[in-house]
């Protein structure tokens, strides 16, 4: 009788050291994976990317800084958009092989310049602003690159716009807005690369200069 | 009747023997993520304009045809009209034209598609009212979904030949502007309560001013921001028209 219950008692024995070996292995996996690059405190990009336009909608429904100078309400909207926006790797996509071209003084200046561009193109669409809804959708991350995307919906029709995102250390810094599937870096960078190889970069410079000027003329003329 | 269908098959047979001439042109699948997405070589072969001086006078006239003329009638008719019948409007053409994607959903071998947009057609007929309402997005979570002849074309393999841009129509390719035409043909029987072409110009006018005047500073910020609104305008249509054509995101939450 012994002899027959003992058969199973064994084999239970043997099945429990089996699985205690497979747990082990299991927990030492768990514990091996972490190691690699994929480490569990990559920010995510959308949660970083969600306060920075919570925070611009805010400064855009200020009332107080609507009514005051124009552009104190655009200083506000430009010091918050240097948290999110990585304007030199734009500048660089941008020019593309030009960028390698032009010395270290010129991309300086030349990043300032397109830096006041986009800001106040961005103006414009600021007084638009009335109180549009923003929906998160899905973000997808390629290594060092996210893109995030978001639904702007106003008034009935619903605008795709999607950011373009590198991490650097542990931010995720924008360097490209697309706009109903139109890169924003790609539409100028064509519009550049023509003007550079017709007229030359400090042409280009000129062009700039004087679309500021007229935007910025423009605008204090309405006002 | 007959005759003027003979006009037309004429031009379009001409465009598709153009088309067969014309050298043709790949697109490459490049991701935003990708690093060479901003790379120079791919800009220049992205774009075939070899009739930019042609092109660049019809864009100028379109220009002046839509600040004296589109633009003003555009905006008289948005400040007469409330948004929301402007996209009841909107809508009700769009659900017309879905029989049309439906079939070119099929030509294109996009058979899941193809039958969401036959649901679409039913539900937005029937609880949208002939197409003034558009629930089948709003209730039942089925997107808008693009199909044009001039993309059932692309996938047969035929090249975009070349930009060109169309007398108050806009930026277009020699394969897809084929295609619009054949489509507003298979489109013209089914406005049936039009027999000449001068009813036919009016709807399509109609159509038109009313989708204009729901995107009316569009073409103002691109103009008003850019070094040079020809380059600008052709790149943004090739790369929106890449995102139109980009079907891999397609997803029903019914």
């Amino acid at each position: 009788m012994d002899y027959f219950r003992s058969i199973p008692f064994q084999r239970q024995e043997r099945r429990r050291s089996t699985w205690t070996a497979l747990y082990l292995l299991v927990l030492l996996a768990a514990l091996l994976v972490p190691g690699s690059k994929v480490c569990a405190s990559a920010p995510d990009p959308t949660e970083q990317l969600k306060p920075f336009i919570e925070k611009v909608i805010a400064i855009l429904q200020d009332e107080e800084l609507r009514e005051g100078a124009r552009c104190t309400l655009c200083q506000r909207v430009i010091d918050v958009a240097r948290e999110r926006f990585d304007f030199q790797e734009m500048s660089k996509r941008v020019l593309g092989k030009h960028w390698k071209q032009i010395s270290s003084e010129q991309q300086a200046e030349f990043e300032e310049l397109f830096t006041r561009l986009l800001e106040h193109a961005y103006i414009g669409k600021i007084e638009e602003y009335a109180g549009q809804e923003i929906e998160y959708k899905k973000q997808r991350i390629r290594g060092e690159r996210a893109e995030v995307q978001t639904l702007l919906i106003d008034s009935g029709k619903s605008i795709p716009v999607s950011y373009i995102m590198l991490l650097r250390k542990d931010q995720w810094m924008a360097y490209d807005v697309v706009v109903e599937g139109v890169s924003l870096v790609r539409n100028y960078k064509e519009q550049f690369d023509q003007i550079i190889s017709a007229d030359g970069y400090e042409y280009l410079v000129g062009e700039i200069e004087k679309k500021i000027t007229a935007i910025e003329k423009e605008t204090t003329g309405e006002e | 009747m007959v005759y003027r269908n003979l006009i037309i098959y004429r031009i379009v047979i001409l465009f598709f023997l153009l088309l067969i001439t014309a050298p043709t042109l790949s697109a490459e699948e490049v991701d935003f993520l990708d690093d060479d997405f901003y790379l120079d070589e791919l800009e220049s072969a992205a774009v075939n304009d070899p009739i930019e001086p042609f092109n660049r006078l019809i864009f100028d006239f379109n220009d002046s045809a839509y600040m004296y003329l589109l633009k003003p009638l555009a905006t008289g008719y948005s400040t007469v009209v409330p948004t929301d019948i402007r996209g009841c409007v909107w809508n009700f053409f769009r659900n017309l034209e879905e029989p049309l994607r439906f079939v070119n959903c099929i030509l294109q071998g996009r058979f899941e598609e193809s039958m969401w947009v036959l649901s679409r057609f039913a539900i937005n007929s029937v609880a949208g009212v002939f197409g003034l309402g558009n629930p089948a997005t709003r209730e039942f979570g089925i997107p808008m979904i693009e199909a044009s002849l001039g993309e059932t074309l692309a996938t047969w393999g035929v090249g975009d030949g070349f930009y060109l841009v169309v007398p108050l129509y806009g930026s277009s390719t020699l394969r897809d502007i084929t295609g619009t035409v054949v489509d507003a043909m298979t489109m013209s029987p089914y406005y049936f309560w039009s027999d000449d072409y001068l009813t036919l110009a009016a709807i399509y006018a109609g159509k038109e001013t009313n989708k204009l005047s729901l995107y009316l500073n569009v073409y103002d910020d691109l103009k008003k921001l850019s070094f040079d609104p020809y380059v600008a305008l052709r790149n943004s249509y090739f790369q929106n028209r890449k995102k139109i054509r980009d079907h891999t995101d397609f997803q029903v939450e019914f």
